[in-house]
């Protein structure tokens, strides 16, 4: 036997499962809107740079950043527990030679990456198709993988969120609900403190959201993901983000270890 | 010779009396279900906040003196009138509401069906595909209605009641019809909308997030759409907006976009169009296995 | 012989339900059926034998290791649980390779292992095709399989017969007996009598989370044996029929239905009461309808224990 390390174990496992099941098929075609709206954008403001650049940091990335990564890591962080719990395939797992918190973090693992695949394939399409005539600026690589990181970053700490109400309760999912598309969307409103409170917060903070030098073809910013943002500062936002995800993930899987599962019945 | 039977063999010698609505066991046995979920029943009541909300606002709207202090810029709820019915049957709490009532308690009529293998249950007795469709239904139906159609024809109740006296209804005298029709339209759409959802996968988490998904979605897309071509025929795409048109219409007020409500409306009935003939695809007695 | 798996005082509770109480038992080599009515605390004792559940009350050990959170000791353990539960998106040789390489195995040896187990259960034919197209039968085989493709030591084997056809149930039993023969030790759990006799002569019955005897067959036999059955007979005169038993040591009681027609006899013997039946049935001329045996069954024999 090897002793290849249980997380990478489970890991290669459920990325495997996890390519292999429909709903990710329906969640990439999901993923595919983006890029026809960036298509169909490219052809109606055609020869308007800038408006493009807008279309994207204004409408697409709120698309990606407020509802789809919050969907899939909604679906996929409850996952990890729930799936197994439901559909009774537990006993697979924790009767074999497997550390039981490595079966949540490798389970966490391979669907964040699966997210990450799926969210990342849907932004450089749409993000390239709506900037194609800025390609030879090497400021907009930046800005890609700065769009990139955030989301990333967003995917890592809502999966591992979602991934700890999952293990705690047996219907994570309403409450997971009512944090994503309640809880992180009233926030943004509140001034000061208050949306310190949030994930989504820390998110924003990391987007560019001065205006861009004029005549460099760029956009005004993301005005409309950043309204009332009191932002946090990028080395604090990332290091908060990065705590979240760790923190979530050590309760998550020291739940699992300690919870017993029980079918329903 | 004596018959030898298989033990556990009977030959049952009544008559099968048929039911008028074969399938009220279904509807009933599936409301009790939701019932017993804990949750649920914390939403179910939940679900009534908006009712009354309007029911204060309607108080309030006959005792304005009293309150004159507490009521600046809430007219939507003091103007007793269509516009006040538009807001109740239009308003994001009470559409939010009633997706999460239908998630929580009807997301897994069919798909629970559908994971246990056991629309053959239901096909083994005198019900057919119909039947079986129409039950389930139901209970999406009892639940809208019990959101709509009761406390709107309760707010006209105790407008009257309040008022002391017919004139809120001689001046409206169609809005009880109204309040029905907008019931009837936010009943049929939001029990095909959950039946097709719950019919798409055996999974009931799955159907919990798409209930919201696509509902979330479609505002999304009519906003992201509206951003790019500046039109609010964008609105279409929004199941929201389809309904707060078509809703606004039921009550003679000018719909908030400058879409024909007609439009609205026929996106509404293709969906739900489109949901019968998945449906009538997804429900069968047999299962086949690809 | 040393105990490989051994519980003292084992206690579990799901909230006010009582899964198992006060259990104590050894588990040595070999076969040891476990033999009880639904419901009757047969998984939640397999559950805590393989760590899924905690005791609430005493402990459980494989081999002198506590089962509870420690991954270690499943590297010599094959379980097949009960539940039809399977990741179905994926075809019989692949969830036995991602098994085994959960288990550690390198690809390679994985692959040759989900091979060789596929074969032992005859689903080397079926090995591509998804498992959700698989039938009853074969999703019980796969599930032996997943426990066995690792070459544990110790099998538990939750209602492995359930769902076989006859020829199914005989094969999986001779391979399970193949397995003892090589020194294993396997405990299985079942509600039919006859499929466990078929696997083994050592018992435990259990019934409402006690262990209520345990033994080898002769002994649990008799103890069946003891247990009056009641049968009825239904038939064109049961008043004649009765007058042919009237002598007979081996009938306690026998009462008559307000039909006018159904015969209820109660006796220790109903293997011997029924050769008589048919010798009297034929010698007075006498028409039968129906022969049925209400308490023959496990969940009689149980209650008539307990009371005992």
């Amino acid at each position: 036997m090897t002793a290849a390390n249980p997380v990478r174990r489970i890991f290669r496992f459920f990325a495997f499962l996890g390519r292999r099941a429909g709903r990710t098929r329906v969640f990439a075609v999901l993923g595919l809107i983006p890029v026809v709206l960036a298509v169909v954008a490219r052809v109606f403001l055609r020869g308007r740079t800038g408006l493009m650049a807008d279309v994207f940091t204004e409408i697409l990335m709120v698309f990606f950043l407020q509802f789809y990564i919050v969907l899939l890591a909604l679906f996929y962080g409850t996952s990890v527990t729930a799936e197994e719990v439901e559909n009774r395939t537990l006993s697979y797992l924790t009767t074999r030679a497997l550390p039981k918190p490595a079966i949540v973090l490798g389970k966490y693992a391979a669907y964040s990456a699966l997210i990450a695949a799926l969210v990342a394939v849907s932004l450089t399409v749409s993000f390239f198709v709506l900037n194609a005539a800025r390609l030879g600026q090497p400021d907009l690589y930046v800005t890609f993988l700065r769009y990139l990181g955030v989301l990333v970053l967003g995917i890592l700490a809502y999966t591992a969120f979602f991934t700890f109400l999952g293990t705690v309760l047996k219907r994570a999912i309403i409450l997971g609900l009512v944090f994503g598309f309640g809880w992180e969307n009233v926030i943004q409103y509140f001034p000061g403190s208050t949306q310190k409170f949030s994930i989504v917060h820390y998110l924003k903070s990391l987007l560019p959201y001065r205006p861009a030098p004029v005549g460099a073809g760029g956009g005004r910013g993301v005005a409309l993901l950043l309204f009332r943002l009191e932002p946090t500062k990028p080395l604090a936002a990332v290091l908060i983000l990065a705590a979240l995800t760790a923190g979530l993930l050590a309760l998550a899987a020291w739940v699992f270890r300690t919870k017993e599962y029980l079918p329903e019945d | 010779m004596a018959v030898i039977r298989e033990k556990g063999y009977t030959h049952w010698d009544g008559r099968l009396v048929e039911r008028r609505f074969p399938w009220s066991p279904i509807t009933r046995t599936g409301i009790l279900l939701a019932f017993r979920k804990k949750r649920f029943k914390l939403v179910f009541a939940a679900t009534f906040v908006p009712a009354f909300v309007f029911l204060v606002g309607l108080y309030i709207s006959e005792r304005l003196e009293d309150f004159k202090a507490m009521i600046q810029g809430s007219d939507r709820l003091i103007n007793i009138g269509p516009k006040y019915f538009v807001s109740y049957f239009t308003n994001d709490s009470l559409l939010f509401m009633i997706a999460l009532v239908l998630a929580l308690g009807a997301g897994g009529l069919i798909a629970d069906d559908l994971r246990h293998g056991s629309l053959q249950l239901y096909f083994a007795r005198p019900l057919g595909k119909k039947d079986y469709i129409a039950g389930k239904m139901s209970v999406a139906a009892f639940f809208v209605l019990l959101y709509t159609a009761v406390p709107g024809l309760l707010l006209v109740i105790f407008k009257l009641v309040f008022a002391g006296s017919f004139e809120f209804f001689l001046k409206y005298p169609w809005l009880p019809l109204s309040v029905l029709g907008a019931s009837l339209l936010l009943t049929v759409f939001f029990a095909f909308y959950i039946m097709l959802l719950s019919s798409v996968s055996k999974n009931n988490r799955y159907v919990f997030v798409l209930v919201f998904g696509v509902y979330y979605f479609s505002e999304i897309l009519f906003n992201i759409l509206r951003g790019v071509f500046r039109t609010p025929y964008t609105a279409l795409f929004s199941i929201p907006a389809n309904i707060k048109q078509v809703g606004a219409a039921i009550f003679g007020q000018a719909p908030p976009l400058a879409v024909p409500a007609v439009w609205s409306f026929a996106v509404l009935a293709g969906f739900c169009g489109l949901a019968a003939v998945v449906l009538d695809r997804k429900i069968r007695s047999v299962e086949v296995i690809k | 012989m040393t105990a490989v798996i051994s519980a003292v005082g084992l206690s579990k509770y799901y909230g006010n339900i009582l899964g198992l109480n006060d259990v104590t038992l050894d588990i040595e080599p070999g076969i040891t059926g476990l033999l009880g009515p639904n419901g009757a605390g047969k998984s939640t004792f397999m559950k805590l034998i393989t760590g899924q559940m905690k005791p609430n009350i005493g402990a459980v050990t494989v081999r002198g290791r506590r089962a509870w959170n420690d991954p270690g000791i499943f590297r010599g353990i094959g379980f097949c649980p009960e539940p039809d539960a399977f990741y179905e998106d994926v075809t019989g040789r692949e969830f036995l390779t991602g098994l085994l390489r959960l288990q550690g195995f390198p690809d390679a040896e994985a692959d040759e292992r989900a091979a060789r187990a596929l074969d032992v259960v005859d689903l080397a034919e079926a090995r591509d095709r998804l498992i959700r197209g698989y039938s009853r039968g074969m999703r019980q085989r796969i599930k032996f399989a997943q426990a066995v493709a690792h070459d544990p030591e110790i099998l538990i084997l939750d209602e492995p017969l359930s769902g076989l056809d006859p020829l199914g149930k005989r094969k999986l039993i001779k391979l399970i007996k193949g397995y003892r023969e090589q020194g294993r030790t396997i405990l299985v759990s079942s509600h039919v009598l006859p499929e466990i006799e078929a696997l083994t002569s050592r018992i435990v019955l259990i019934h409402q989370g006690k262990i209520l005897a345990q033994g080898d067959v002769p002994y649990i036999r008799d103890l069946i044996e003891s247990h009056p059955h009641q049968i009825s007979v239904t038939s064109s005169d049961p008043r004649a029929l009765a007058g042919r038993f009237i002598g007979d040591r081996s009938i306690q009681k026998m009462t008559f239905g307000e039909d006018g027609r159904t015969l209820v006899v109660e006796t220790h013997k109903r293997d011997e009461f029924f050769g008589r039946l048919t010798q009297a049935v034929l010698a007075a001329g006498i028409e039968v309808d129906e022969v049925s045996s209400p308490d023959d069954n496990l969940q009689s024999v149980f209650e008539y224990l307990v009371e005992k």
